[in-house]
């Protein structure tokens, strides 16, 4: 385990990890008296949270997303509805600009699957949402691994795995010819003298043709603060970590532990290096729960606390119906090496760094991921930590919650302040957009990012 | 004495500079250019509601008008709605700041899946507790299809079919998806949802496949206020089946009597009843506290009118400013006098008098300009001779135009009983304009799919098929 450096620390970026749904990470807890994830309708319970992250220096609210059901649990899709796990849902992306104009420098990063919706319109709608935050958006880019979302949008069933990241491929290129390319800096001319509001010779049409997308263009919004919203990206497959290294500018990760995240850190950096990038051109964010306490006996009393309220049948399936196999009928303690279904590995690696010496069961599956990454103990303690997990290469915390507000109240009062002192967090906002704040050089993509070449692209060569 | 019919009251938007009043964005004080603020949407929405405004009306295209000329020249140089901004994503930001006032956003069935639009207008609908209502188009523009994979536009009756299977698969998610008692948060019992009351819809067409369940509760209008602006025979079916209220148009106040005829008999033969159905049409109004104020301020208006932008919104398929002036229409166009996008004009004018109307102010079925009391007047003509119940402002200035009326006409109509004096708190988008609740009302097509009718039966095992 790396030591604490002794060096002071750079900031960490923090994110609230969030969805617009009762309950997302941490199942059963929207059942506690000052829980309010049940609120997720409301505007007002959005805003608010975003006004309590931005007062406590957060660099942004992460939103997740899921267009469909996961897959069966113990037979049927029951259990989703009665644990509120993901469904109902909102769309998150239409909270953006309510947000926006409730705050100033907090970013607003929504997660969107390539599933949902042709890339022209996507498009339209993050520049909007760019320009109505003065550039403060981040997309999560998703492919889709549930099913029944396959099947919501006139699909047979899921696309395979590496076809739906060429999908990915095609669907990100015509964004960044939209995004980069299509409007010159200066196309914008608004003269009221002369009446003319923009130089056709300047906006562009794309004349995007592809296996699955044909597009004219232009694009129909001028260029916004970061043109290219920050691009955050989240796959631990080859596919996704080879998708992550050519496009993403934060990756967000669950490692299980500290060496996990040294090693998926250092191996997806590498890999954007040889997609002609720098290891810095990524932010790793690491998922992470974090149950403070003013002594460490009260932490721990609070994680107790909090753990009776966890629905760990809830927790079960929804990494049953995450990887689409159906451990609803197992018994609990059957480790989980024994049983014989495929694609069943991809667990049996995550949980055995987790419980080591013994087989891991299915218990142990549905008690850490409620509990995988959690810190629990004085903000000194959690400075410590972070600091760890800082040193083994990660850059920033998505911050997963077991209560909204509660859980974010209680870190921006308890804990953001010994952070801030310890260097570990920013005590104030940098100036400009989301990527420039993050990265301190600039509102838009650096030249070396594959959306970086649409740049003047589609204008007429001179003769 | 009977009642007087109570104006409905919009304000006609688009997120983008020059709208339908093309020229005028260079007026000085105009707010045009400031489309992409979020500021200049928040400042608008509060004006709105301050004057008692119902809604605020948000048309949108998904291409530039590049037909007239040959290309997007004249509609780039104008601003003529390009560039534009996506309308849905500035309203919750509008609901923010408001209590009442309502949202109508465009948006075309043709080139997108209906699940994620379902989706998100359940969202909005959340968001603003029941403010929200859906224009819906199925897109005009031959750049608009080439934008979304087509070489071309799909033909137009085609293009109602593939809205009316879309329609279906929305009604299906928003009405029978959820039964209103699915939702129970019982906390000690640990059941947020009761899967019982949520099915799939397993809807199967000729153009959609989805199978569902809708992701979200249902919200409080489930289908929002369902809005189409349409006078053709394929829209008029339509609109007598799904729409609630019909945004018209039309060179003259006859045509519009027409269309208002046609709608009614079209929804009756549907099943539902003539005043299910209301029309709002737009209504150019220029307002001074004298009639020199009022002259005055067309006349800058006017002066600032750009026929050009007229001429490329239009879609003209041939350029009649090459035309000597006195060639007729029909040795252009041909004798139908169709000159583009559908359009009809008296094959037997001449293109100098064709011309003339680009550009003018005055030119619409619904204008006034004058006094206040002259403004209510023709307001209550409109209302009681013409037919129409209410209104989408055209903005010749932003804010002035919204301003002006708030300031001048508003309590004119309001001492005539014609607007409300005050908004009923707490009071959905239809409920404001129908008196009848907040959910569509029994006899509308869309509630056969309640509580799950019209729906495959699902087996008591499995809420899916696994």
């Amino acid at each position: 385990m790396p030591a604490v450096p002794s060096a002071r620390p750079r900031p960490l970026h923090f994110a609230a990890f969030v969805m617009n749904t009762t309950g997302h990470i941490i199942q059963g807890t929207w059942r506690r008296p000052t829980a309010h994830q049940t609120d997720f309708n409301d505007l007002e319970h959005w805003v608010g949270l975003a006004k309590t992250l931005e007062r406590g220096k957060f660099d942004a609210i992460f939103f997740a997303d899921v267009v469909g059901l996961y897959a069966p649990y113990r037979g049927d899709e029951r259990k989703y509805f009665e644990a509120g796990l993901q469904v109902p849902s909102n769309d998150p992306s239409v909270l953006a600009s309510a947000i926006a104009y409730a705050t100033k420098d907090l970013g607003i990063a929504f997660t969107a699957s390539i599933l949902q919706e042709h890339p022209f319109n996507f498009a339209r709608r993050i520049s909007t949402l760019d320009h109505a935050s003065k550039g403060r958006i981040a997309w999560n880019i998703v492919t889709n691994y549930l099913p029944n979302a396959s099947r919501n949008f006139g699909l047979e069933g899921l696309t395979s795995h590496d076809e739906r990241y060429a999908w990915a491929d095609e669907y990100v290129d015509v964004t960044y010819k939209l995004w980069e390319g299509s409007w010159e800096e200066d196309a914008l001319v608004q003269d009221r003298a002369t009446g003319i509001h923009a130089d056709y010779d300047k906006v562009h049409k794309i004349n995007h043709e592809g296996p699955r997308y044909k597009v004219e263009g232009p694009h129909l919004v001028t260029p916004t603060p970061q043109r290219t919203p920050l691009l955050f990206q989240a796959g631990a497959s080859e596919a996704g970590r080879t998708f992550a290294a050519k496009n993403a500018e934060a990756v967000f990760i669950v490692s299980p532990n500290l060496d996990a995240a040294a090693r998926d850190t250092a191996d997806i950096r590498s890999r954007a290096v040889s997609y002609g990038r720098v290891g810095e051109d990524l932010k790793f964010f690491q998922g992470l729960y974090i149950v403070p306490g003013s002594t460490e006996a009260e932490a721990r009393r609070k994680a107790a606390e909090l753990d009776e309220w966890i629905d760990y049948d809830g927790q079960l399936s929804h990494m049953s119906g995450a990887v689409g196999i159906d451990f609803g009928h197992e018994d609990l303690d059957t480790p989980i090496g024994e049983l014989k279904t495929e694609g069943v590995q991809s667990i049996v690696g995550w949980i055995k760094d987790l419980v080591p010496g013994r087989p891991a069961t299915l218990r142990d599956v549905a008690h850490y991921t409620a509990t995988n990454s959690r810190i629990v103990g004085t903000p000194e303690q959690i400075a410590d930590a972070l600091a760890r997990w800082q040193a083994a290469g990660v850059d920033g915390v998505n911050l997963v919650n077991a209560e909204i507000p509660g859980s974010y109240e209680d870190f921006v009062e308890h804990v953001v302040p010994v952070l801030q002192q310890r260097g570990l967090m920013q005590r104030e906002y940098a100036e400009g957009t989301l990527r420039n704040k993050l990265f301190g050089r600039g509102d838009r993509l650096p030249d070396r990012h594959p959306a970086a070449r649409y740049r003047g692209a589609f204008a007429p060569q001179p003769a | 004495m009977t009642v007087k019919k109570r104006l409905i009251l919009n304000l006609f938007e688009m997120n983008c500079v020059s709208h339908i009043t093309h020229g005028l964005w260079r007026l000085p004080d105009n707010n045009r250019e400031r489309f992409n603020d979020i500021e200049y949407w928040i400042e608008l929405a509060k004006l709105l509601e301050s004057g008692g405004f119902d809604a605020v009306f948000l048309a949108d295209v998904i291409g530039t008008y590049d037909v007239f000329r040959g290309s997007a020249d004249t509609s780039i140089r104008q601003g003529l709605q390009i560039p534009n901004n996506d309308p849905a994503l500035v309203v919750p930001a509008m609901a923010a700041v408001t209590r009442h006032l309502g949202f109508g956003i465009t948006f075309s069935t043709t080139y997108e899946p209906p699940f994620a639009w379902a989706r998100r207008l359940s969202t909005l609908d959340h968001l603003t507790k029941g403010r929200v209502g859906w224009n819906i188009v199925t897109s005009y523009l031959p750049n608009a299809a080439r934008n979304f994979g087509l070489d071309g536009e799909i033909d137009h009756d085609k293009r109602y079919e593939i809205a009316d299977e879309y329609m279906d698969v929305l009604y299906k998610l928003w009405e029978g998806s959820w039964d209103d008692d699915a939702i129970i948060a019982d906390r000690e019992h640990n059941v947020f949802a009761d899967p019982a009351r949520i099915r799939p819809i397993f809807h199967d067409g000729t153009y959609f496949k989805v199978e569902g369940p809708h992701l979200p509760s249902p919200s409080r209008q489930r289908t929002p206020v369902l809005f189409s602006a349409t006078a053709s025979g394929a829209g008029t079916q339509f609109a007598g089946k799904h729409t609630e209220v019909v945004f018209t148009g039309g060179p003259n106040t006859g045509f519009l009597k027409q269309t208002i005829t046609n709608i009614r008999k079209a929804a009756v033969e549907a099943g539902r009843r003539a005043d299910d159905v209301k029309f709002v049409t737009q209504a150019g109004v220029i307002v001074g506290r004298t009639d020199a104020e009022a002259r005055a301020k067309r006349a800058r208006y006017e002066r600032l009118s750009d026929p050009e932008g007229y001429l490329a919104h239009s879609g003209l398929t041939f350029d009649p400013t090459r035309f000597p002036p006195e060639t007729r229409l029909k040795d252009v166009v041909g004798e139908d006098g169709n000159v583009g996008r559908r359009r009809i004009f008296d094959p037997e004018q001449t293109v100098g008098e064709f011309l003339s109307s680009f550009g003018d102010l005055t030119r619409h079925a619904l204008f006034v300009s004058g006094t206040p009391d002259v403004v209510a007047d023709a307001i209550e003509g409109w209302l009681d001779d013409v037919g129409i119940d209410g209104i989408n402002l055209t903005q010749y200035h932003s804010y002035d135009t919204a301003r002006d009326f708030i300031e001048l006409v508003a309590p004119v109509l309001r001492q005539r009983g014609r607007l409300r004096t005050e908004y009923d708190p707490d009071e959905s988008l239809r409920d404001r304009i129908f008196g009848a609740g907040d959910r569509l009302p029994d006899r509308h097509y869309a509630t056969r799919y309640r509580g799950g009718a019209h729906l495959p039966v699902i087996g008591q095992d499995s809420a899916l098929p696994a």
